[in-house]
């Protein structure tokens, strides 16, 4: 795939180390450098941030080339090196080609003049000479779609229409390599779709792009490789699927390290919150008007003490992909011998919308005696949620409803899904066409 | 340092169009137009005749007519302090260019340099007038207009140099040091005083004053500014190369400090 063409981009061992100067974290004054340290010893940098370390890449001529990494891993430092607005302060970074970078559109412009204007200076600014962009002006204003407003101050623009006009010139400056930042989430819908196809046109046109993007779709759909980044180190490059998938997987487990930290933590604040409450505070389950926070009701004849959430190895997990098996764990002990008790259990979305809600009534089994602590488990063999993170209530009642410990809340968990499929139902699904409709697999 | 002054000329497009657009962006809106970039000096120039002709009257002739005097000094004066405030600034001000975009730094104060250099030339005209009529002798004594006034561009080009040196200097101190503005706008008006604007260093007495006023870098040109304007004198060759040693030293005192300072700017703006 290399062999015949030419690289564009070459990093070596770049490391980029963002300098603060003077003492105080803003800005030092000259009073302050005159009166204590020397001129030079407040214009010398006091301390540093490693914002890139050893990064090391190579983007071939025409290919779409993405950067992912969570926030803080060095993507945005890497972009202004590649687009020449920062220097590395180590290694080698070359760059061979004209160069336009979508990072904030429509940095130049001025309120006070005309869109007709700013898009001339913008255009000289971006490196065309006047009358090249005074020949694109016609092209630039009809894919802005702003031939009403040209002639009127920017300042009268919406920052749609600004981020339109922006774009507009930074894609017609015709560069050998774009660079495009987070910029395609503002604008309206049919706007970004034009940006994604003014992309993909240039890609076809054998430009190089350089793209760094959260949403993980929009990689998936442009990239033909991928950089991920981790605490500024390279953490992986290679093709974009299996990028995507480190990624993902990654993100996945750190949320669920996160969410087991802080399902510890509600657990003991609901330890803490006496049930004194002998019903809900409206009919249970309670649209309670932040779902998030955890909620706790009762009259105690029995208590739960603890609840947890196991996967199909069963170790104790808070993340799971879609399609994994989730086993939830109750722990509870009565105050005296029951033989009135169900346990029921509720899925739900930060939206509070019920997925799920279960008990063992419902489910066909009849209370027998509980007189002892007893540790009950739920087990749902095949998860198919969608992306995102779910809430469960876990409660002990009588079989009339009375609530005798109802925990809103009280385990909250993490679905990953490798699918871009929407909602929080991920079934498993095939599909098949006949007739005159054709598909392949991508 | 030479990096710097070639790129300045190789961006010599931008810097055009982004002059034009200070201008428009200042003019945009207002009735009076270019009109109010002369009517700051003229009553700058209104207030201080007043208050040395009419409230300390008795100087020396060698100043009269003041008013036609004063406006020889002022309107120089006036370019350079504004555009050392401007292009002090003008790194601050314009943080997101520098920040987001490749944008070429040192552009920004040789614009804030040229645009105010625009309204100087602008005000040229209301000078020149203001001559001829001292010349009829309309403010009392004549004033002698000769073909001295083809030395002009020659000041103009070397205070613009000296004024880009100074700010690219301003500059990139400000974006490390964000108190230098104020500390200017206090430095400018003790500096102005310091400088022969209002009065010549030709008509003091010899004394210690006088010795520490000659050594201001700016004394040569505004003594120049006024041979050529309001004398119709002839600068020697002497002073000229003092003139151009200056105005060459801030220059490359100023890019070099910039040059050395740049790489910071997108980080420190």
């Amino acid at each position: 795939m290399t062999r015949g063409r030419d690289l564009v981009v070459v990093a070596e061992s770049v490391a980029k180390r963002y300098r603060r100067y003077g003492k105080t974290r803003a800005f030092g004054t000259l009073k302050s450098a005159f009166l204590g340290r020397g001129l030079a010893e407040a214009l010398s940098p006091s301390d540093s941030v490693q914002a890139l370390d050893d990064v090391s890449f190579g983007v071939l001529r025409g290919e779409t080339f993405g950067v992912i990494g969570a926030n803080g891993s060095g993507k945005s430092t890497l972009l202004k090196l590649v687009a020449g607005i920062l220097k590395p302060s180590a290694g080698r970074l070359s760059v061979n080609g004209k160069v336009s970078a979508l990072i904030e559109l429509g940095a130049g412009f001025h309120p006070e003049i005309s869109g007709r204007e700013n898009v001339v200076i913008n255009g000289v600014m971006l490196g065309l000479t006047r009358k090249e962009i005074e020949r694109k002006l016609p092209g630039i204003v009809a894919f802005a779609g702003l031939e009403d407003f040209i002639d009127q101050p920017v300042k009268t623009y919406s920052s749609g229409m600004y981020v339109r006009l922006g774009f507009a010139v930074a894609v017609h400056v015709d560069p050998d390599i774009l660079v495009v930042d987070e910029v395609l989430a503002v604008g309206d819908e049919a706007f970004s779709r034009r940006c994604l196809d003014t992309i993909a046109e240039f890609s076809a046109r054998g430009k190089t792009i350089f793209f760094v993007s959260h949403a993980l779709g929009l990689v998936e759909e442009l990239c033909d490789r991928v950089l991920y980044l981790e605490q500024g180190r390279v953490k992986g490059l290679g093709e974009t699927r299996e990028m995507l998938a480190a990624y993902r997987l990654d993100v996945a487990a750190g949320e669920g390290e996160r969410l087991a930290v802080e399902h510890v933590k509600v657990q003991e604040e609901l330890r803490a919150e006496p049930a004194a409450v002998a019903s809900p505070p409206e009919t249970a389950p309670a649209p309670s008007p932040s779902p998030e926070k955890p909620r706790r009701w009762g009259d105690r004849s029995a208590v739960i003490t603890a609840c947890r959430l196991l996967g199909g190895d069963g170790k104790e997990r808070y993340s799971f992909a879609s399609g994994d098996a989730i086993t939830l764990e109750i722990e509870a002990a009565p105050a005296r011998p029951l033989d009135d008790f169900v346990f029921g259990v509720g899925l739900f979305t930060p939206e509070d919308v019920c997925v799920h809600g279960t008990n063992t009534e419902v489910d066909g089994f009849l209370p027998g005696r509980f007189d002892g602590p007893a540790t009950v488990r739920l087990t749902l063999p095949r998860v198919e949620l969608g992306a995102g993170s779910y809430l469960v209530d876990v409660a002990i009642h009588s079989r009339r409803g009375t609530p005798y410990d109802y925990w809103r809340g009280a385990c909250r968990f993490h679905v990953e899904s490798s699918s871009q499929d929407a909602g929080f139902w991920s079934p498993e699904r095939s599909w098949s066409v006949a007739g005159g409709a054709r598909l392949s697999r991508s | 340092m030479h990096d710097g002054l070639r790129d300045l000329l190789r961006h010599r497009a931008l810097i055009g169009v982004l002059v034009a657009r200070e201008l428009k962006a200042r003019y945009r809106g207002s009735v009076l137009g270019y009109f109010w970039s002369l009517l700051n000096p003229l009553l700058m120039l209104a207030v201080y005749a007043v208050v040395f002709t009419l409230v300390f009257p008795g100087r020396s002739s060698a100043t009269s007519p003041y008013a036609v005097f004063l406006f020889c000094g002022l309107l120089p004066w006036n370019w350079l302090a504004s555009s050392l405030t401007d292009a002090a600034a003008s790194l601050v001000v314009h943080g997101p260019l520098l920040k987001k975009v490749l944008f070429p730094a040192e552009v920004l104060p040789a614009v804030a340099v040229l645009s105010q250099g625009v309204h100087f030339l602008l005000a040229l005209p209301v000078l020149l007038a203001a001559l001829l009529l001292g010349a009829a002798g309309l403010f009392g004594r004549p004033v002698p207009v000769t073909a001295a006034l083809v030395q002009v561009p020659a000041l103009l080009l070397l205070e613009g140099l000296f004024v880009l040196g100074l700010g690219l200097f301003l500059a990139a101190l400000t974006v490390h040091f964000r108190d230098v503005k104020d500390l200017l706008a206090t430095a400018l008006s003790l500096w102005f005083f310091g400088t022969p604007v209002l009065y010549t260093l030709s008509e003091m007495k010899d004394g210690t004053l006088k010795e520490i006023l000659s050594w201001n870098p700016v004394a040569p040109l505004f003594a120049a500014w006024h041979d050529a304007l309001f004398y119709g004198r002839w600068i020697g060759p002497g002073r000229w190369l003092v003139i151009a040693a200056v105005s060459l030293a801030a220059l490359a005192i100023g890019a070099a400090f910039f040059g050395r300072l740049r790489d910071s700017f997108p980080e420190a703006v």
